[in-house]
């Protein structure tokens, strides 16, 4: 596609990405170098632009003064299950909503829509209850099933979106060739919709890794705590350490930014284009 | 396969209406606190117990942690599970008051030193006055105790004290001749001299961002010029008066003087202790915590620190006013331990602990023999001045306290970002406090 | 009945063409349309199953809640009697009313931003080709971000002493504005941190579906010597809509439950000038406890979203809500 782009068009390209990069990255840059500054360096005027020393002292008091490595490995367990989880769900959700023939789609959808609706803060308490009803308090699934619940919606409605959008010729050729819908929607539309199931599941994912209250709320021991959870442990009620805030914010997006380079053929490549054009 | 789909979803689904109802018909009911019938004193030698704080760490020593090793050195029967709290204080209430009334949560928790009112009218803390004999209770330094009484009973234990402290450039004071300010006034007068001569950008930084924080602030002018929050029964509001439109007039002059800076409205103790490390104020208000901050790692002032008792207004004699904060220690009444909880609080009050936080951690004991002990005096110049401070409680006496408070920190931060006047702020906070005060409003 | 594939989806005509026919088929269509019927449902029983069992207690107690006496007590939750004084008590609060004013102003403002903007730099990245991935991964840092944490880097960011945005306002001859301290600019450095932090979510979502068009149609365009714009407006938007309105209508609901933000920076604050629909929630619910009024705050704010949200699926009803059985 590139190839047909005038030289203008080029330049004016680059320089539109170079924008989008320094909007996205200067923050980001800022937050990483503070990190790796000493409490003097966060502290210096002029505010130093690049960390002078450079220190590890926060990274190291992120991990040895708390449990940081078991909120990292607990908010891995808790993500990547409950992203199996609403990708599992959803797409055969999304694909029955989409496709399949049922009375009432709509009601559904709109439903679904409502449960996303009504604001998290309203549903720690009576959730709390539920959790401690059937013991699950201190516990994975005491965040994966409702996180897989309160992400089902929008993974629904999203991988139904992009589901509309695999040309129905694809499917109907596999039914014909005597395929059950599951196999179809495994062996055919999946494939075809793959950038949609990222996206999902990288929603899915973030959602998980991001959430607070909850974990918060249901977790109380330390052996099953997240990511955010441990960072609000960090400083005092008066004092904002933000040299170890960020270290441990920098740390949190590593596994984010592995998994959406893993992943990213998935996007790049535009399978759906090639399989069409065949 | 196809066929049984169906009644696996009606299935789930009646499962999870039972679970619903289940649940809504236990909600209501109660799960007793403590059911055996000998009343526990705090003589217990063991079980196993929870302890709910927010890490407090210094050079990378959580004081939690040494405390329980402490306690489980003197009462090895006695096993303490500490559950490290989020430090920001409306989260962790928020996260007390979802576990506990969802009938779980931690047997003992460190709580702020203004929940009293209100965890004892939504019975979230246990009545430890039933438990513990006056000779306890009059181990505490004065004041502390009643801050944890409400109707009578005593719902927390004083962990630690806090208050707020001025603290000044001891360079600037010596190079211009000046002493330590004991006024409003001559703070003022002292900050104009030093700013005149360009030493310091700012004269006098504080806490004025919309929280909590401006509410302390407040009261320590507020009590200065004479006033008061609420009537003596804690039923309305006495905040109209000449007294507080005086208080907030000063605190917005500072301002219109530029001795505080215009960002004061969005100052925190973070931001003002930022201001004042940065060499850019002559004085700073804060709490104790302060003194370490300011003389240690990442301080350009460090060495060049001086702490007094906060000034008064002229006319007014003895010491300003400093507002108490601190922690209390408060038991969970689904504890099923209280025996032990109480064995725990009474260390935790005791001289052992109360020593460690003072000198490890320079913490104000509660506990009035250490903190008036000449080891733990010499150990920390904050600690030494705290005798001579003059000391005023926020209105936390009335279990709706936090919309007193939120009404008051309005007011304050309304004034000082500029988009009320002092004496408007000052009529509409205190309608706003006795709606709140008779249970009404948002 | 009328059921999904009989009717032409609008906007997809250029795909829908070798199925207009199926309509038309003989009757024994229907026990096989019956059969995928039950196996929908088979599909979609395990979402409802977990989705109902996690959500309907929660909200059915929640609204309860707000339709009576609570007290929250240590042994549980004290309800009793109908009364309508919780909302009575929410909608003349001044306070509730500047809330819903002002959260519904900063979704009017922050989405129509984030679109505009999230929908350019995915147009932007679909023409990228090898980097694409790249630019993937680096726009994906600000939005899996904790929420408290790049509210504490934007408040690090504005911070009075130590910020870099004094610095750079500074270098800019524009003097030393504080930026938290007035609502109107509290307000603008609370969408500037929005817009960074969210933008990537419709990028992301938009650029999926970019990728996932149908390049014939591209093709189509190109061989009639259409513009880059003009194939933009007349080909690329219209089959974008649909995924354009899905990144609406959730962007919606996301800014209309703004907390983290305002929680951190400005504490609703000055006075109440960011005090969201959200943050006026917690605060009655759990600084106040009182969970009556809270609720109904929650209930109203779910309310008036849902039914902003059936208005928006009104309007673009054709786009999002295209089930096929709706005609």
């Amino acid at each position: 596609m590139s190839a047909r782009r005038s030289k203008a068009g080029q330049t004016g390209l680059w320089i539109a990405v170079g924008v989008i990069i320094l909007f996205v990255l200067a923050p980001i840059y800022w937050m990483i170098a503070t990190g790796f500054k000493t409490t003097a360096g966060v502290a210096a005027q002029p505010p130093q632009l690049f960390p002078n020393p450079i220190s590890f002292e926060n990274y190291t008091s992120a991990f040895t003064s708390y449990s940081f490595g078991t909120y990292i490995m607990n908010s891995l367990i808790v993500s990547i299950a409950t992203t199996v989880l609403v990708l599992a769900f959803g797409t055969l959700a999304g694909y029955a909503l989409g496709r399949m023939p049922i009375k009432g789609k709509l009601p559904i959808l709109v439903a679904l829509l409502m449960i996303s609706v009504f604001p998290a803060i309203a549903l720690i308490a009576p959730l709390y209850l539920l959790m401690r009803e059937v013991n699950w308090l201190n516990s994975y699934q005491a965040l994966i099933v409702p996180y897989t619940a309160l992400n089902l919606p929008f993974a629904i409605w999203i991988l139904r979106n992009y589901f509309m959008g695999v040309p129905k010729e694809m499917e109907e050729t596999s039914r014909i060739d005597g395929a059950s819908p599951l196999r179809t929607v495994w062996s055919v539309v999946l494939p075809m919709a793959l950038p949609g199931l990222f996206t999902a599941g990288i929603f899915a994912f973030t959602a998980c890794w991001t959430e607070f209250l909850m974990a918060l709320s249901f977790n109380s021991a330390d052996a099953f705590r997240t990511i955010p959870v441990g960072i609000a442990l960090f400083g005092t009620p008066h004092v904002t350490p933000y040299g170890i805030i960020f270290a441990a914010a920098t740390v949190a997006v590593v596994p984010i930014a592995i998994l959406v380079l893993v992943f990213r053929k998935s996007v790049v490549s535009g399978l759906t284009s090639g399989a069409v054009k065949g | 396969m196809k066929a049984s789909r169906r009644p696996l979803l009606t299935a789930g689904l009646a499962l999870a209406a039972a679970t619903a109802l289940a649940l809504t018909g236990c909600s209501g009911g109660s799960s007793s606190a403590q059911n055996g019938s000998s009343k526990p004193s705090g003589n217990a030698t063991k079980g196993s117990i929870s302890f709910w704080a927010g890490p407090s760490m210094v050079g990378g020593q959580d004081m939690n942690k040494i405390l329980i090793t402490e306690f489980q050195k003197e009462n090895p029967g006695i096993t303490v599970k500490y559950i490290p709290a989020p430090q920001d204080t409306d989260t962790n209430r928020a996260t007390l008051t979802t576990q506990i009334s969802g009938g779980g949560g931690p047997d003992v928790y460190l709580g702020d030193v203004v929940w009293p009112a209100q965890f004892a009218s939504h019975q979230l803390a246990l009545p430890i006055s039933q438990y513990l004999p006056k000779s306890y209770w009059d181990t505490f330094a004065n004041g502390l105790v009643a801050g944890a009484t409400y109707n009578g009973k005593v719902y927390a234990a004083p962990f630690f004290e806090d208050q707020g402290f001025l603290y000044y450039r001891t360079d600037i004071l010596k190079e211009d001749n000046l002493t330590v300010p004991t006024t409003w006034e001559q703070l003022v007068s002292d900050a104009k001299i030093a700013q005149s001569k360009k030493q310091v950008q700012y004269g006098y930084v504080f806490q004025g961002a919309n929280y909590e924080g401006a509410t302390c602030d407040f009261m320590e002018f507020l009590t200065d010029a004479g006033g008061k929050v609420l009537s003596s029964d804690g039923k309305k509001s006495a905040l109209d008066s000449p007294a507080a439109v005086k208080a907030l007039t000063f605190e917005q002059s500072l301002v219109k003087q530029g001795i505080a800076p215009a960002a004061v409205s969005t100052y925190q103790e973070t931001q003002s202790m930022n201001a004042f490390q940065d060499g850019d104020s002559l004085f700073l208000r804060n709490w104790d915590y302060a003194y370490a901050s300011a003389n240690g790692q990442g301080s350009k002032v460090a060495g060049k620190v001086g702490v007094a008792p906060l000034p008064t207004f002229q006319g007014e004699s003895g010491s300003g006013y400093s507002n108490i904060g601190g922690w209390d220690l408060y038991v969970n009444p689904h504890s099923k331990n209280v025996a032990a909880d109480l064995t725990f609080v009474k260390f935790m009050t005791g001289d052992t602990a109360q020593k460690i936080i003072a000198t490890q951690f320079s913490e104000i004991p509660t506990n009035q023999a250490v903190r008036t002990s000449a080891d733990v005096k010499a150990s920390n110049a904050v600690l030494a001045i705290v005798p001579q401070t003059q000391l005023v409680a926020r209105p936390s006496n009335s279990p709706q306290y936090p919309e007193v408070s939120q009404a008051i920190y309005q007011a304050v931060n309304g004034v000082l970002a500029g988009s009320q006047s002092p004496s408007d702020a000052i009529k509409s906070a205190s309608s706003q406090i006795n709606t709140a005060v008779s249970n009404g409003g948002l | 009945m009328v059921t999904a594939g009989t009717v032409p989806r609008r906007g997809r005509a250029s795909r829908t063409s070798s199925h207009d026919a199926r309509g038309a088929l003989p009757p024994r269509r229907n026990a096989y349309q019956q059969s995928m019927a039950r196996l929908g449902w088979g599909f979609s029983a395990p979402a409802l199953v977990v989705i109902a069992a996690v959500t309907i207690f929660p909200i059915v107690f929640s609204v309860v809640m707000s339709f009576s006496n609570v007290n929250v007590l240590g042994s549980g939750f004290s309800i009793d009697g109908f009364t309508l004084s919780n909302y009575t008590t929410v909608f003349q609060a001044s306070v509730w009313q500047y809330a819903l004013a002002f959260t519904v102003g900063y979704t009017v403002v922050t989405v129509t931003l984030e679109i505009v903007i999230g929908t350019l730099i995915a147009l932007v990245l679909e023409r990228l080709e090898a980097f694409r991935g790249w630019m993937m991964a680096i726009l994906l840092i600000p939005w899996s971000l904790i929420t408290v944490i790049s509210a504490t880097l934007w408040g690090y960011i504005y911070d009075p002493t130590y910020g870099i945005a004094d610095r750079i306002f500074g270098a800019l001859g524009m003097g030393s504005p504080v930026i938290l301290g007035t609502p109107t600019s509290a307000i603008i450095a609370m969408i500037v941190a929005d817009v960074w932090k969210t933008t990537p979510f419709v990028t992301i979502i938009v650029l999926a579906g970019l990728v996932m068009l149908p390049r014939d149609v591209y093709e189509a365009a190109e061989v009639d010597g259409a513009s880059g714009w003009k194939t933009f407006w007349t080909v690329t938007l219209p089959l974008l809509r649909p995924t354009i309105a899905l990144a609406v209508l959730f962007r919606i609901l996301q800014a209309f439950g703004v907390f983290d933000l305002p929680f951190v920076l400005t504490q609703g604050g000055p006075r109440n000038a960011t005090t969201s629909l959200a943050i006026l929630g917690y605060r009655v619910m759990f600084t106040d406890l009182k969970f009556g009024p809270g609720a109904a705050v929650a209930t109203t704010t779910a309310v008036l979203v849902v039914l902003g949200c059936l208005l928006f699926l009104r309007v673009f009803k054709s786009q999002v809500t295209e089930t096929g059985d709706e005609s």
